[in-house]
């Protein structure tokens, strides 16, 4: 299974090599004080072994854990690429996490090693001091406010350097014999995965695993030395450890850190990154400033604006893929692009990017499209901590909406009877740290991995994640029923805000919808219908027909699949009240705890599927005051219109 | 779109009274770009004399009506040390004079009536104009001066292959023309891009908050009536140069009033674009509605170019009073 | 939560105040008549952080006002670094080294963030006139070194995403940091905040409280500031000064002040 990666086989040889071949080639850039800094890969190489002769002098050796807590600055990687020198395992941490939260990772690994970036992460360690008495070390980057702290245990990350350059002094040509004793099959970092539900598990990763999938993916994206990234995820994040660290020490491309997380936009314009990484929610929030901007715009540059957007929407997908496209389009685009879309892109900070991936959650198919139509080669891919990322990428000219591509060269993918997605890949994790049962429950021993995901392959092989498979069911007829997938797909709508679908043991898929008021809001404005709140909207007659023309078009799309043609939704209703955390319906991550609401809303459901065209609630509700009371209202329940399987047509 | 519709229509009748000789025939194409071009070259210099009034009003709030005197007393100044001197010597050390003005004026004017009501500032500029207008006289005398730029008064034919008959140009509007051009960039650069300029733009912003950073309002005043006083030097000569050195030199840049109304008293592209609107339209007006006043109403139809501009600014004020580029609200003058 | 309270303890052992900054004696100020201040005497000491409360009206921004040189006073003295003086102006008062921020806003709205700052540095730039406006050799390279302080500013009061906004369109808290910045730049011995926390929400309370310990535990700067926020007031001063009616009516500790019974009575106790 274990390719060959070469004799380059840990991150600290390759930084060796990529400061002996291209030393004077931009590594890292950091914009400071309004200019951009930038350390060459020998500058880079140096600072890793001033760092690491200073860590070894506080002891940090073989096995041991460091943890790394902050933004992406080139000391918190140059730290990373230091421990992992002396064969210490780096594990970064998530900078927002509570001091509570950092405790078990600290104490789990028994650190002894911090670098925190600033006084808000270094009082965080000091809180938890006394439940982690090993923590001996904690130096910060930035020495603001920090002047007057005098715990033993607090240095300056210039202090550590002095050590640094002290100890290389007394003995060189330590670190070069301590990277040489690394191999490819020594962990090389450790990621804690976010622990929702149970403690959190740390994921061991090995130089081999990681430097692997970092090169399939870069040999198959043709990236070199020329790229530029800007690193601008959190860096305890395994995909921005991979574009920000595994990655560029793989092929000797640059990152760059932003300013602060607030010049994000700007600091993109000024880089232009080639290679990007986004998920959903950033190219929401990206796509809504646009949008806002618009809004905002004359008459003249939105009628300018929603013409060429109509184009690039027609054809742009089209023209990226390079399919054939008529040549007045062709004209049309290419006017749109001198027009509308560069400066766009310009805007975006997207001019120059080659390759953008999006991942993660779900990503709604206009949004994906979006991108795709201004000349944004935005793709699709699958994987997880426990695979380094790559398991599925989208190649280019094959993108599509609703897949996240074929496996990546050296991945092995197979499903269960119960449709989960297995994974046999040279990506693959080698533990859960300290957790031999945890391990041994996600990894067979034929070394498969069990996501816990269920999916399909489509009719060209490419991979579709449908749902976790706890989650899918069965219709009584047998067909899949994907409750998440369904639900997604509703939630694309802005009038949408919740969604959730029966079906696990039923004839049919029948829904709740709670509507967005804001989308619903602004629509109903905009026809001069007048209401007096939430459910005056909800139980109007054109908000349940635009509710329907959502969910039917959602019926027309699942037509076209196969496998989920059966499980349409056939009836719904408009809920009478938001969904909220509060009163247990959801998770406080949002997402909607089906089994308590179908309990809680047993009448409703009954109605559902006893074919009833209305049914009447009463409900305690708790205001925004504080108070509570008591709402009644007649729900109307609709039928929406199915198609027929797109398979079966064709069959016919 | 409320809110601008009479400025709209405004700006409409002004172009379309501006299409109209061409449209109906009234003008052979040449001559209409003819009087266009003389037009022009008579708003670059209206512009010019704007330019001094923003500047000041922008940077003290003081409307200087002493701005016509000054560039009177500019080209009196340069015009007779001429006589005796180079005229780029005698330009140098007129500049030297309205620097040596500027400090007066704040020594004297300003700093003993600072904080006093914007009227009360307006009088005083009142009394400066007066006072420049007649001291002028007293030291340099009240004939009629030559500046003379060394360019040939003779007009020069060009475009005969365009236009029938060719577009007869005067060698020194030309130069005025691009002299007026090069100022403009040169003090915009100026303000945007030097500390001074910063400070300028600060004083004019907010008077308290710029002497809390340190920076000194007198000095602030010198040098914005000295740049004025430049401005007025290049006016004055170009003035000059075309008209002689008189007395009615200060009574066509008083034509600068209603150029500001036009542009808006704060906004130096709105004093640029102001004198070429004013410039353009007397002499329109002048050249092709006097005749039609002639015929069909039987009128005398000379003097459309006196009273066109004030018209026009009243239109403005009522329609739109802060000006084109001017800030919304006016609380001074 | 634990080492909070011990990195606080530590910034008030580390920071020495010193030797008397300003010194206001007996001032008196009247517009037409009517009393704003009245023999008014207190010392600001070197890298302390004073007070000034009490309720509208009882004088503190005149106070701040006559520090400031904006208002001249009829009667006393006011001594700055030991020196007697009369009848400074505004301007002059920011050469000797005294900056202020305002209660309502006075940024420069044509300005950016950067140029805005950037005219604290005005009275230490030294290149000539025609200099800059050839932006020759020391004018070109005085903007720059200017510039780098600057930078380290905004650096300080994290508005990098800000630069080339137009101050008119920031949010409030944003423009007060802002106007904080340009008191900032010109790296003063004594800085008068006009109710720094004024209309702020509690989270932009709490980041303007930070960088006002910040400038002065890190610059050393002495603060006057004027504030109605009591719980600000009691955090963050070291000395308090309360007026009533352009009368001093305490002057203290934060604790000494809570306990004064004239204060009380003219001010805690009364509800706002």
């Amino acid at each position: 299974m274990a390719t060959d990666i070469g004799t380059l086989d840990t991150f600290p040889k390759l930084l060796l090599h990529h400061a002996a071949v291209r030393g004077e080639r931009p590594a890292i850039r950091e914009k400071d004080l309004g200019i951009w800094q930038t350390w060459t890969w020998k500058q880079f190489a140096d600072e890793v072994q001033i760092l690491a002769c200073a860590l070894a002098e506080q002891g940090l050796g073989r096995g041991d854990h460091m943890a790394l807590i902050g933004d992406n600055r080139p000391r918190i990687y140059a730290a990373m690429c230091a421990a992992q020198c002396l064969g210490a395992v780096p594990v970064p941490m998530y900078q927002d996490a509570a001091a509570a939260e950092m405790a078990f990772p600290i104490q789990n690994a028994d650190i002894a090693h911090a670098l925190a970036e600033d006084q808000e992460q270094v009082d965080k360690l000091l809180e938890i001091l006394p439940q982690c008495p090993r923590l001996a070390h904690i130096t910060y980057d930035d020495p603001r406010g920090l002047r007057h702290y005098a715990q033993p245990q607090l240095a300056s990350y210039d202090r550590l350097r002095e050590i640094g350059v002290e100890a290389q002094r007394r003995e060189p040509g330590f670190i070069e014999r301590e990277i040489a004793k690394g191999t490819g099959d020594d962990p090389a970092a450790m990621f804690f995965t976010s622990g929702t539900t149970a403690t959190p598990k740390g994921v061991v990763l090995t130089h081999h695993a990681l430097i692997d999938r970092a090169r399939a993916a870069a040999e198959m994206e043709g990236l070199s030395d020329s790229d530029v990234v800007l690193a601008y995820l959190p860096p305890a994040w395994i995909g921005q450890n991979i574009f920000s660290y595994a990655q560029p020490f793989a092929t000797g491309y640059c990152i760059c850190c932003p300013e602060s997380a607030e010049t994000v936009m700007t600091d993109m314009r000024e880089i232009g990154p080639s290679y990007y990484f986004a998920p959903p929610r950033v190219l929401e929030a990206l796509l809504t400033q646009v949008s806002i901007r618009m809004e905002d715009a004359g008459r003249v540059k939105r009628a300018m604006y929603l013409y060429f957007m109509d184009v690039a929407q027609r054809v742009g997908g089209a023209i990226l893929d390079r399919k054939k496209v008529g040549v007045g389009d062709r004209l049309r685009y290419a006017l749109g692009d001198v027009l509308v879309y560069g400066p766009l892109r310009n805007v975006l900070g997207m001019s120059r990017v080659r390759v953008a991936y999006t991942a993660g959650e779900a990503i709604g198919p206009d949004l994906f499209k979006f991108y795709r139509s201004l000349g944004i080669n935005l793709k699709q891919l699958y994987g997880s901590t426990e695979t380094s990322v790559f398991v599925c990428v989208q190649p280019n000219g094959q993108v599509k909406p609703d897949t996240v591509g074929p496996a990546v060269p050296g991945v092995e993918l197979k499903f269960t009877p119960q449709r989960e997605l297995l994974i046999r890949s040279p990506g693959l994790f080698k533990e859960y740290y300290k957790n031999p049962q945890a391990t041994a429950e996600a990894k067979d021993r034929e070394g498969w991995f069990h996501t816990g995901d269920a999916g399909y392959f489509d009719g060209d092989g490419h991979l579709k994640i449908i749902d976790r498979v706890k989650d899918v069911g069965k219709l009584n007829d047998g067909t899949l029923f994907a409750p998440k997938y369904l639900e997604n797909k509703l939630k694309f709508f802005p009038y949408v805000k919740e969604a959730v679908t029966f079906g696990d043991g039923r004839d049919r898929v029948c829904a709740f919808i709670n509507i967005d008021m804001e989308a619903v809001g602004n629509w109903a404005e905009k026809r001069s219908l007048a209401y007096t709140g939430y459910i005056d909207l909800a139980s109007r007659d054109d908000v349940g027909e635009l509710v329907g023309q959502c969910v039917e078009r959602v019926n027309a799309d699942l037509a076209q699949d196969p496998e989920l043609a059966g499980s349409q939704i056939h009836r719904f209703l408009v809920l009478h009240k938001e969904l909220d955390a509060d009163d247990g319906e959801l998770t406080r991550t949002r997402k909607v705890r089906r089994g308590f609401i179908g309990e809680r809303y047993a009448p409703l459901v009954k109605a559902l599927y006893a074919g009833e065209a209305s049914v009447h609630v009463e409900a305690q509700v708790k205001y925004e005051d504080g108070r509570s009371g008591s709402i009644s209202a007649d729900l109307k329940i609709r039928d929406a219109k199915t198609f027929a399987p797109a398979a079966a047509k064709r069959a016919a | 779109m409320k809110r601008h519709l009479p400025i709209i229509i405004l700006i409409a009748a002004l172009l379309a009274g501006l299409a109209a000789p061409l449209a109906t025939g009234a003008s052979a194409p040449g001559f209409f770009v003819e009087v266009l071009l003389g037009g022009l070259m008579a708003g670059v210099l209206y512009s010019l004399v704007a330019l001094g009034f923003v500047l000041i009003f922008k940077a003290s709030g003081v409307f200087n009506f002493a701005q016509g005197a000054m560039v009177l007393f500019a080209a009196l100044s340069v015009a007779r040390m001429a006589e005796v001197m180079p005229l780029w010597v005698a330009a140098l050390l007129g500049v030297g004079i309205m620097v040596l003005l500027a400090i007066v004026v704040e020594r004297v004017v300003l700093r003993p009536l600072v904080n006093q009501e914007g009227v009360v500032l307006l009088m005083a500029t009142l009394g400066v104009s007066y006072f420049l207008d007649g001291f002028g006289q007293s030291v340099w005398g009240s004939d009629i001066y030559e500046i003379n730029l060394g360019l040939s008064k003779a007009p020069v034919l060009i475009l005969r292959n365009v236009f029938q008959g060719g577009i007869l140009i005067n060698k020194d509007d030309v130069a005025a023309a691009v002299v007026a051009v090069l100022l403009v960039v040169a003090l915009a650069l100026f303000f945007q891009k030097t500390a001074t300029g910063r400070a300028l733009r600060a004083v004019a912003d907010d008077h308290q908050a710029a002497q809390s950073v340190g920076i000194p309002l007198n000095r602030i005043w010198v040098i914005v009536w000295s740049v004025a006083g430049v401005v007025a030097v290049v006016a004055g000569m170009m003035w000059g140069s075309k008209l002689g050195v008189q007395f009615s030199i200060s009574q066509v840049a008083l034509k600068a009033l209603p150029v500001v109304i036009l542009g808006g008293f704060t906004s130096i592209p709105g004093a640029i674009i102001g004198g070429l609107i004013i410039g353009v339209g007397e002499k329109m007006a002048e050249v092709f509605l006097g005749p039609v006043m002639v015929r069909t109403f039987d009128l005398a139809g000379g003097g459309i170019e006196n009273w066109f501009a004030y018209v026009l600014a009243l239109l403005f004020l009522l329609v739109r009073p802060e000006g084109l580029f001017g800030e919304r609200i006016i609380d001074r003058v | 939560m634990s080492a909070q309270p011990q990195a606080q303890e530590m910034i008030a052992q580390g920071r020495r105040i010193g030797e008397v900054l300003l010194s206001v004696e007996e001032v008196s100020l009247s517009f037409g008549g009517v009393n704003a201040l009245t023999d008014v005497s207190f010392e600001v000491r070197e890298h302390e952080i004073r007070a000034i409360i009490g309720p509208n009206g009882a004088g503190k921004s005149s106070m701040l006002n006559v520090i400031n040189g904006v208002y001249h006073p009829q009667k006393g003295t006011i001594r700055f670094l030991g020196q007697p003086r009369h009848d400074v102006d505004t301007h002059e008062a920011a050469a000797q080294g005294i900056a202020r921020t305002f209660q309502n806003l006075a940024l420069f709205k044509g300005m950016n963030v950067l140029d805005n700052i950037m005219t604290g540095r005005n009275l230490r730039m030294k290149a000539g006139l025609l200099a800059q406006a050839i932006r020759f050799g020391r004018a070109e390279r005085e903007e720059l070194e200017h510039r780098a302080v600057v930078e380290r500013i905004i650096d300080f009061l994290e508005i990098q995403a800000y630069r080339k906004t137009p101050v008119g369109r920031l949010p409030y808290g944003l423009q007060k940091r802002v106007d904080l910045g340009r008191a900032l730049a010109m790296e003063p011995r004594l800085l008068l905040l006009d109710e720094p926390m004024a209309g702020m929400n509690v989270e932009e309370k709490q980041d303007m409280c930070r960088f006002v310990l910040d400038v002065n535990d890190q610059f050393g700067t002495t603060i006057v500031l004027i504030e109605h926020d009591m719980g600000v007031v009691m955090d963050i001063s070291d000395r308090v000064i309360v007026l009533d009616y352009g009368k001093k009516i305490g002057d203290g500790t934060p604790d000494e002040v809570r306990g004064t019974q004239a204060v009380i009575d003219a001010y805690l106790g009364v509800s706002h």
